[in-house]
């Protein structure tokens, strides 16, 4: 069975590294093809899919779907903008497969929501 | 650049699209010389009246690959039908060719010879060529009727209605008239009115040499203008109830039409083609005289050599707008892998590659029809200015809309030329909405950053847009344009975040007091009003005051 998973891993990294071209440079434009949002200007390597291609977004605004940031380096909804907190459910699979969508919202926002209730 | 002939038409069928031609036919009155008053004076009706169509050494004479024998064969046989004129001594090369019933063609200067124009060629006959118009309409939105103005037959039996408002599309240099964007603009026509939309496919003449296909583009001209003009003739159908949409060469191609055609409604040029137009009389490319309405979008105006710009940058219109620019567009700057690996495909991200300024013209027209107001245009001398904000906001009568609804401005046309300037986005969907926004700082320490601010409105809410980079003063204001991706509509608050990416042990705090923000759109002034500050990375909502 782990070695099911293993090379069930494999097959998407291999599938990954063949069908990324390589965003070849660092501070890449929107649009750019990246592997990792650090080589985005925008700081957001979105993709649609797991095997789909992997380009440069800009980063969610206020009420957008939004993902919180991590350390996978792409995103399939990318984080949120400055001032903003991507108001998502945590949960431990959403974390693995990297699905945890929320909204973002600005934290004074939400904070006189809960003072008025 | 791929550009070939056609295999099967470099040998065959030598002679055989030789048209025939009706005893009364009169060569040396071509059917666009009614419409065009100022020709030059070699060019003119007299002095063709005085050509005798003698035929002189016709084993020297070559015309498009074919011996000029076979024609002349041909010719003793049908009796002056294709008739090449040589001149006198001086101009030797002067040749012509007639097409019944579409006229006669000459590649005669101001055509060929001239500076801008050296390589002469003539046009391909209309049977080489093989132009089709191919019919979408609300009946048969997904798929073509090819439609045919030599057999009327075929346009009752298609779903063309004579009382709606028909729009004609074409391509330009390689492209051909089946390829998406014709029919994907079509199917955005469709969605917002009820129109006949033929879709000109003249690909044999669009895929051989360019000198050629400038050429060629003359003979499709005179076909579209035939084609309206049985239009006329069967249905009683108004020229000014059509509407010509060309891209690229396809865009000299309507203005040929047009001038052949009196009193077409519109023609809309999308980047018409700089080398070979660039500079010409009007008779050669498209102008404001071909229709009695012409707009223009130019999106790939600088020169040919060296930057490989295809498109003009002379206005040539009623209105001629700049959009970005109208040098280069924004997301056409991407490596080659992201412009070839497009999120529309492998084949959409080549033809980018090649050529993505000049084909953003019709990707901005196809989503205008989609976003009427996304695309205002602002009257400007330069686009430096217009960047400066010195022709912000619209007059109080709007602005020209980009695109589809730039008819709606008809009424409004100047003598002049009309320079017409405005943003858009770097990927689809292209619409944008400006905004000037002044924000006045308050607060204590005055710290080197950034301040963005994002509006909210009834239409929604925008991204943050980064106002101003720098030292930022308290009390001090900044002014900036900004270009948002929604309609915000009434704008109801706006949110303010500075931040200066480096820490800072002062732990400064800044707001903003005041922010202006201005609708290009109408106007409208909106102010907003703040009491706090606010640490960096942190957002401060303003409302109305």
């Amino acid at each position: 069975m782990e070695k099911l998973w293993v090379l069930l891993l494999l097959t998407f990294v291999l599938a990954e590294t063949f069908a990324n071209p390589r965003g070849l440079i660092t501070n890449l434009d929107n649009g750019e093809l990246c592997l990792q949002s650090v080589q985005c200007k925008s700081r957001c390597c979105h993709k649609n899919s797991l095997l789909g291609l992997a380009r440069c977004m800009d980063k969610a605004a206020e009420n957008q779907e939004c993902s919180r940031k991590h350390l996978y380096g792409f995103y399939y909804r990318c984080p949120c903008e400055g001032g903003l907190n991507c108001d998502a459910s945590w949960t431990i699979g959403g974390v693995i497969t990297n699905t945890d969508y929320g909204i973002c919202r600005d934290p004074k926002d939400s904070n006189a929501r809960k003072e008025k209730n | 650049m791929r550009c070939c002939v056609p295999a099967e038409l470099k040998g065959k069928k030598k002679g055989a699209y030789l048209p025939s031609i009706s005893p009364n036919f009169t060569p040396s009155a071509p059917l666009h010389e009614l419409a065009a008053p100022s020709l030059s004076p070699p060019y003119s009706q007299e002095n063709l009246l005085n050509q005798t169509c003698e035929i002189e050494s016709p084993e020297e004479e070559k015309l498009d690959g074919t011996t000029f024998k076979d024609i002349s064969v041909h010719k003793k046989v049908v009796g002056g039908l294709l008739a090449v004129i040589g001149r006198d001594e001086e101009t030797p090369s002067r040749k012509e060719v007639c097409y019944e019933p579409l006229g006669c063609f000459t590649d005669d200067a101001p055509w060929s010879g001239t500076l801008l124009r050296p390589i002469s060629k003539l046009p391909w006959s209309p049977e080489k060529l093989n132009t089709r118009f191919l019919l979408y309409t609300r009946e048969h939105p997904d798929s073509f009727e090819e439609i045919k103005a030599t057999s009327p037959a075929t346009i009752s039996q298609s779903n063309f209605n004579a009382s709606k408002i028909t729009r004609f599309i074409t391509h330009g240099f390689i492209d051909k008239g089946e390829e998406n964007w014709l029919s994907d603009m079509c199917k955005n026509m469709l969605q917002v009115e009820d129109v006949n939309c033929i879709c000109v496919d003249w690909k044999r003449g669009a895929r051989c040499p360019y000198t050629q296909a400038s050429n060629n583009i003359r003979v499709i001209g005179a076909e579209v203008a035939y084609f309206i003009d049985v239009l006329m003739t069967k249905y009683g159908y108004s020229p000014s109830m059509v509407h010509l949409i060309g891209h690229s060469l396809g865009a000299h191609l309507f203005g040929e039409a047009g001038k052949r055609r009196p009193g077409i409604g519109r023609i809309t040029g999308l980047d018409p083609a700089q080398p070979y137009f660039q500079g010409t009389p009007i008779e050669v490319r498209l102008d404001k005289s071909d229709a009695s309405f012409v707009d223009v979008i130019h999106t790939d105006m600088l020169p040919t050599i060296p930057y490989l710009g295809f498109g003009m940058s002379d206005p040539v219109g009623h209105l001629d707008f700049f959009p970005n620019g109208g040098e280069t567009m924004p997301g056409c700057s991407k490596n080659a892998v992201s412009q070839i690996v497009d999120i529309d495909g492998i084949w959409e991200g080549t033809r980018d590659f090649m050529a993505c300024n000049h084909l953003r013209s019709y990707k901005y027209y196809s989503d205008s029809i989609l976003y009427p107001d996304g695309f205002l245009g602002y009257q400007c001398s330069a686009y430096s200015e217009f960047e400066s904000g010195d022709c912000f906001p619209c007059p109080s009568n709007g602005c020209p809309k980009m695109g589809h609804y730039a008819d709606q401005f008809k009424d409004r046309v100047t003598f002049g030329f009309t320079k017409l300037y405005l943003n858009t986005g770097d990927a689809r969907v292209f619409a944008r909405w400006r905004y000037k926004v002044s924000v006045t700082l308050s607060g204590k320490s005055s710290v080197r950053g950034y301040i963005n601010i994002a509006l909210y409105g009834s239409g929604g809410n925008t991204k943050q847009y980064q106002i101003f980079h720098g030292k930022l003063k308290p009390a001090q204001s900044y002014t900036e344009l900004i270009d948002v991706e929604i309609d915000v509509g009434t704008v109801n608050k706006v949110k303010f975040l500075w931040n200066n990416n480096i820490i800072n042990p002062t732990l400064p705090r800044l707001g903003a007091s005041n922010i202006i923000v201005e609708d290009g759109k109408d106007g409208k002034v909106y102010n907003f009003c703040g009491s706090e500050t606010v640490r960096e990375e942190v957002l401060q909502t303003l409302t109305a005051c």
